[in-house]
Parts: structure tokens; sequence; C-alpha cells
């Protein structure tokens, strides 16, 4: 492996007097982030975070305020801000105001009708340019009234079995049942539902999007080599073949690392991007650029020239990280996309990220980082045998 | 002397081509020995063979005793490529295109250094050394070129066409260095199509085309296989015909015939019949002006061999 890393070594000199490869892996995908986060970073998370959320309780029973408390305690979790109103009249003044995006109207009766088994209503308001706050708003309250729907199905059953409970026994079933937490889905969100905050997902859009250009000038190295002639000097040398294509690999894996690792610190400082826990990130790295230099070695050992390495290259890097959902979330609202998308290393990259972000377990990643080897396994022995084949022809 | 090189029986074709079909050569210690051919005769191909670099459909090749495999790193230690392209990174300096290559032979680091002083001196970069190569001129380049092929104090040296593209000067410079080489004991292997390189170089040259070694041997030989002779023109001022009747009277010459203002004589070998034609010419008492002598060259026999010119 001496001469494997000898050559490494050239070929890093070269690329650090040459500077392309610190353009193509630091200082674009940086800017790139940086400007996204600027552009989009601010409306991105007051959406998603900053839910302003009103409420008006004209009912006032345990069941009622139940919801306020489920309200209470999303706001305690950073979901949403509430807002208690006394009336309509200044709810409605608020959402017109754009103090608030939408209120949940409990109408007087509600209470008595749940434990009564009777049909109520929920209402709720929305600001027409608030609709994520509104949509939000909306599930929030059917899960509620889906939650006393319940309640009184299992009343309903009880009576059924022709052991009608007492009266005041069946109200305090009632509102047991409507008080047990409604299962609101992003209270407890699951690791595949979980997303990234705007800044990080530039961050890391941007970093894996410009990971598969910065490991090319590795392995293309080989076709460079051929072209200057130099490989045949490589080749008349007392080296194996091997640790000429390991040299070009070790130097993609290097280069690479470097950049994702400059990129994740200076994301980090600059744009406050939350990469997740340090042992997790850095599993998800190693596996992200080890997918990368095998997908492009195959790309170096397809092509018949430098160029057209590149160029096939770039190709293929932009083709999976639109798939992959590097510049935008993909197949939100669109499964097959969403499946497709897990054909490419940077989904895999990015879910395996959002799922240790947001003080996450690190092991949470594993799955994601299984996933990249399986990549670097399957296009990595491809490109081992054919890089080799291709160094004597 | 000992073979440093044996290739024997190289067989190689590319697709239908065949384009080294049973070449077989030896270099002894110290010797130069050219490969002699147009474009596209086969002689990289050969020489990437014996280089390790090609696998020979048939054949094989020893250098110092073992044989070169391309799948092997056996016996590379011993041999030194000069390959035909340019093989240096521009984007180094000459000390680093060097020390680089060095190190890919484990030459030590003391021994490294030492070495590559020496050599940047025999190929004349020491003023240059720690510039870019992409500053140097094309014949400069070459001998970097040159340069990192004798690093490693190879006991074969094969210099694959290194004066292709290069000013007089520089060729020149390639030239002297190549002929010192010998001194050295190192056994060179050279490949040309320039004929004057290969007569002005070589101890032994095999002329080859379209794969095959036609012939082979010192440029004398050569000669005398196709039977070419040597030519003197002789300037004389008197009888003609009396001179060139003289003249065929050596037994060493095979022809004289009266030309314009002279006398054109055919002979095996100039240098020796020179001094007694001319002692023979002046006792005729015909006043001799000029004498100039052509030998048959390589490219006469090349056209003998192949019927074809050199160079296209
Ligand atoms: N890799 C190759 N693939 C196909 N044909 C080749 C290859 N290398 C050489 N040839 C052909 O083999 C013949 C000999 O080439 P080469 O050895 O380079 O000749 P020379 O060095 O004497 O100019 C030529 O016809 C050339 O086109
Ligand atoms: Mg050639």
């Amino acid at each position: 492996m001496g001469a494997a890393t000898r050559i490494a070594g050239k070929d890093l000199k070269l690329r650090v007097r040459d500077r392309s490869a610190f353009i193509m892996g630091i200082v674009t995908p940086l800017a790139l982030a940086y400007i996204f986060h600027l552009v989009f970073g601010g409306t991105f998370s007051e959406e998603a975070l900053d839910l302003q959320v009103g409420l008006v309780d004209l009912d006032d029973t345990q069941v009622s305020q139940s919801l306020g408390e489920a309200l209470s305690g999303l706001e305690a979790e950073g979901v949403l801000v509430l807002t208690d109103f006394d009336d309509t009249a200044s709810a409605e003044a608020s959402v017109e105001d754009g103090e608030i995006g939408a209120y949940i109207l409990l109408n007087q009766g509600l209470g008595a009708a749940a434990i009564q088994g009777q049909p109520f209503t929920i209402e709720v308001v929305g600001d027409v340019d608030s609709q994520t706050t509104t949509q939000v708003t909306s599930s929030i309250a059917s899960e509620f009234g889906s939650a006393i729907e319940r309640s009184q199905l299992s009343v309903t059953t009880a009576i059924a079995l022709g052991q009608p409970p007492p009266p005041d026994e069946l109200a305090i079933w009632g509102e047991e049942a409507a008080l047990r937490p409604p299962a609101f889905t992003f209270v407890d969100v699951s690791a595949d539902t979980r997303q990234l905050d705007a800044n990080t997902f530039f961050a890391a859009g941007m970093a894996v999007f410009f990971l598969f250009f910065t490991v090319q000038f590795g392995v293309v190295g080989i076709l460079e080599e051929k072209q200057g002639g130099t490989l045949a000097r490589l080749l008349a040398a007392p080296i194996s073949h091997t640790s000429v294509v390991a040299g070009k690999a070790i130097l993609s894996f290097a280069l690479g690392l470097i950049s994702m690792t400059v990129l994740i610190v200076a994301t980090h400082y600059l744009m406050d991007a939350e990469w997740g826990p340090p042992l997790g990130v850095a599993l998800l790295v190693v596996a992200g650029v080890l997918a990368a230099t095998s997908i492009m070695g195959v790309i170096a050992a397809t092509a018949t020239s430098a160029d057209g390495a590149a160029n096939l290259g770039a190709i293929i890097a932009v083709i999976l990280g639109m798939l992959g959902g590097t510049f935008f979330p993909i197949g939100q609202g669109n499964d097959f996309l969403a499946r497709l998308s897990y054909l490419t290393p940077h989904a895999w990259f990015m879910r395996g990220l959002a799922n240790i972000s947001g003080g996450a377990e690190w092991t949470e990643v594993l799955p994601a980082v299984g996933a990249l080897l399986l990549f670097t396994l399957v296009f990595g022995t491809v490109a081992w045998v054919l890089l080799q084949r291709k160094l004597t022809r | 002397m000992t073979a440093v090189l044996a290739a024997q029986g190289l067989i190689k074709s590319f697709g239908d081509l065949i384009a080294v079909n049973g070449v077989s050569f030896e270099i002894a210690e110290g010797e130069t020995f050219g490969l002699l051919g147009p474009n596209g005769a086969g002689k990289t191909t050969s020489i990437s063979m014996v280089a390790g670099l090609l696998e020979p459909d048939n054949g094989t090749v020893h250098v110092a005793g073992t044989q070169i495999r391309t799948n092997s790193t056996n016996g590379r230690s011993d041999i030194g490529l000069v390959p035909q392209e340019i093989a240096i990174y521009p984007d180094l300096t000459a000390t680093e295109n060097l020390r680089f290559f060095g190190r890919l032979y484990d030459m030590p680091g003391e021994t490294l250094d030492k070495r590559v002083e020496e050599v940047l001196e025999v190929i004349g970069l020491s003023e240059r050394q720690d510039d870019l190569v992409s500053e140097f001129s094309g014949g400069m380049q070459r001998r970097l070129n040159i340069g990192i092929g004798l690093l490693h104090r190879p006991r074969l040296l094969i210099l694959d066409e290194p004066t292709v593209g290069v000013d007089p000067q520089s060729r020149n410079a390639i030239l002297e260095s190549v002929e010192d080489l010998s001194g050295e004991g190192i056994a060179v292997l050279y490949t040309t199509h320039y004929m004057e390189e290969a007569e002005r170089l070589c101890d032994r040259v095999a002329i080859i085309d379209e794969g095959v070694i036609k012939a082979e041997g010192t440029r004398r030989e050569l000669v005398s296989l196709v039977g070419e002779k040597d030519r003197i023109r002789v300037t004389v001022t008197g009888d003609l015909v009396e001179v060139a009747r003289v003249a065929s009277e050596l037994p060493a010459v095979h022809e004289a015939s009266p030309a314009d203002s002279g006398v054109d004589v055919l002979a095996n070998d100039a240098s020796s019949v020179l001094p007694e034609l001319l002692s023979r010419v002046a006792a005729t008492g015909a006043n001799v002006t000029g004498v100039a002598v052509s030998e048959p060259n390589l490219e006469a026999v090349f056209l003998h061999l192949t019927g074809k010119a050199l160079r296209d």
C-alpha cells in the first residue's frame, strides 16, 4: 500500500495546485448553501417552527379544556405558539391582522354532546396566506374530533352489550376517552417522517450533491495518467496494478472526507446547520463518501477520456442529486418518487441525517449507513474490476 | 558478454492486426541496440512487451535472467523506460517528478536525494529543478523524460523515439547523453525512425517493418547484406577515361566510371581503398582537386529490404 499512498499523495499535491477540486468541493457548495440559507432559510423555518394557533373555547367543559391542554403541550414542545381568545370576534381580528395563522372554535355544548353521543362540530378558521398553519390546525382539530368519536363508540358498545353503565359513570367514561391525548402525528414523530430544518437541509443537500463532483478528482486521475502517458511509467515501475487503482480511490476518499468535514464545520458556524451527533454524522459521511467514490469509479472505468468521465459524471451526479432530494425534499405527496429516490445514495444520506437530527440517538443513522455501504459494495466491486482492466488496455 | 535483455519470439495482435509478429533480439551489457522502422512498424508494441506493460500473445522477455510479466513486479527495477509520449506531470517541478518516480522504485531517501541531483546535472536541468515542468520547453521536457528513466540506475534503458519533435540543439544533447550511457555499462534499447540516429548511436540495429525484423546487425553488416557499396567521387582535371581505367584495376574497386568533372568509384570499403586509389590516380598525371565519400546508409538498406522509404 506504500505505492498507493505515494500515488495518492502526489495526486493530492496536483489537486491542491490545480485548485479546481477546492472550488468544486468547498467553495461552490458552501456558497450555494449560504445563498439558499439567505433566500429561503427564514421563511422555511418560520413556517415549520412558528405555527401561530388560536383557541376559542366557548364550551369550557372538561372535554373542551382537554384540547387546550393538548395544544399547550405542543406549545411547550415548540411545535406551535398558542393564543387563547375569549370570543370569536377577537380571534377573527387576530387572523386578519396576521398575528395568528388559524384558530379552533369549540362551540358551547360540545362537552355535553360528546358525553351523550350527539353530533358535534369543531370549527377551524384559517388565513389563506397561512396554508401550512391552517392545515396543521385542521389536522389537530380532526384528531381531537375522532378522539371524541372513539369515546362515544365505546359508550355505545357498552350499551349494546346490555349493561348500560350508570349515567354518572357514563359521563366519566366519555370524559376520560376525550381526555386521552390525541395521536397527533408530529407529537411523536417517527423516524420515517422526520425532517431536517431548512439550514441543515441546504447545507447537507449541497454538501452531498457536490461530493459526487469532488470525488471524481480522484478516480478520473486514472484516465488523466493514461492520456498524459504517465500511466506507462506507473505500470513499468515495480508496483502492483492494484496500488495504482487504490491510489486513486484513496485520493477520492480523502478529497470527499476533507470537503465534507470542512462543509460540516463551516455550515455549522456560518448558517447554524445542525448536523447531529458527531459519531452518527461521521459514520454517515464515511459511508457516503465511499458510495460516491464507488459510483464515480464505475463512471471513470466506462468513460474513454477524462473529459468524457467528467461530463458523464456531472450528468449522473445531477440526476442522482435531483432524484435524491438534495435541492428540494422529494416525494412529499408522491409515493412513487419517494420510493424511487431511495435508489440514490443521496436520499439515504439525507434520510440518515434527518434521522439523527434534532437530538436523536446516533444509532438511528445505521439503516442509512447500511444502505450506503451496500451501494459501495456493489458499485465499488464493479469499479475495482473495471478500473484494473482499464490499466492495460 | 551476458545478455541483459533477451526477447524471444514476441507476438502481439490487436484484433485482426498482427502488430508484432515473432520479434527476437538480445542486448548485451554496455551495448546500444536500435529498432529502426517507420511509424506503425511495431516498435512501441515490442518495447511495451519488453517493459512488462503489455502481455505478449506469445514469446518471452527476460531481463538480467528474470522473466518480465505484466502481472508481476519481478525484474522491473532493472528496467528504465522512457516512453514515446512525454510522460511527466506538468504541475510538478522537475525535482518533484524525479522524486515521485524514484520513490516508486523504493529508493531510500538519501540515495534518492543524491541521485536526483546527479540526474538533474546529466540532463542539464539543475538550474531549473524547482520550476514547474509546464514552464519547460519541449526539449527540456524530453530531457526530463529521459532523466526519470535513468534515475534508478536500471541495467536496461528503453528509449522510445526520444527525439521526436525536439529542436536540433536539444536533440544533439539527447544523443550525446545516450552515447555516454553505454560507457556506463547500461544496455540501451533505442527505437527510432531516424536513420541517422540509429547509425550514430547504435552498435547493432534491427530493421523492423510490419511487425517483423527484416535484418539485424552492425551498420556495416547490414549494408553488405544488401550488397550496397561505398561511393567515392574523385574530382580531377586530366584524362578522365584513363583515371577510370586505372581505378577499376584495383581489386577492391567494384566499378569506376567517368562522370562530370571527375570519376565515380564504387568500392566495398572506401577508407581502405582510398590511399591506394589516390596514388594511382596521381600517377596518371591527373590533378586531384577533391574527394567525397558517401557510404551507403540504412535508408538504402531499408529501401532495399522493404521496397519503401523509411519516412513517408
Ligand atoms: N492498443 C492498440 N490497439 C490497436 N492497435 C494498436 C494498438 N497499439 C498499436 N496498434 C497498432 O499496431 C501497429 C504497431 O504500432 P506501434 O507499435 O505503435 O508502432 P510504432 O511504435 O513502430 O510506430 C500499428 O498499426 C498500430 O496502429
Ligand atoms: Mg511508437
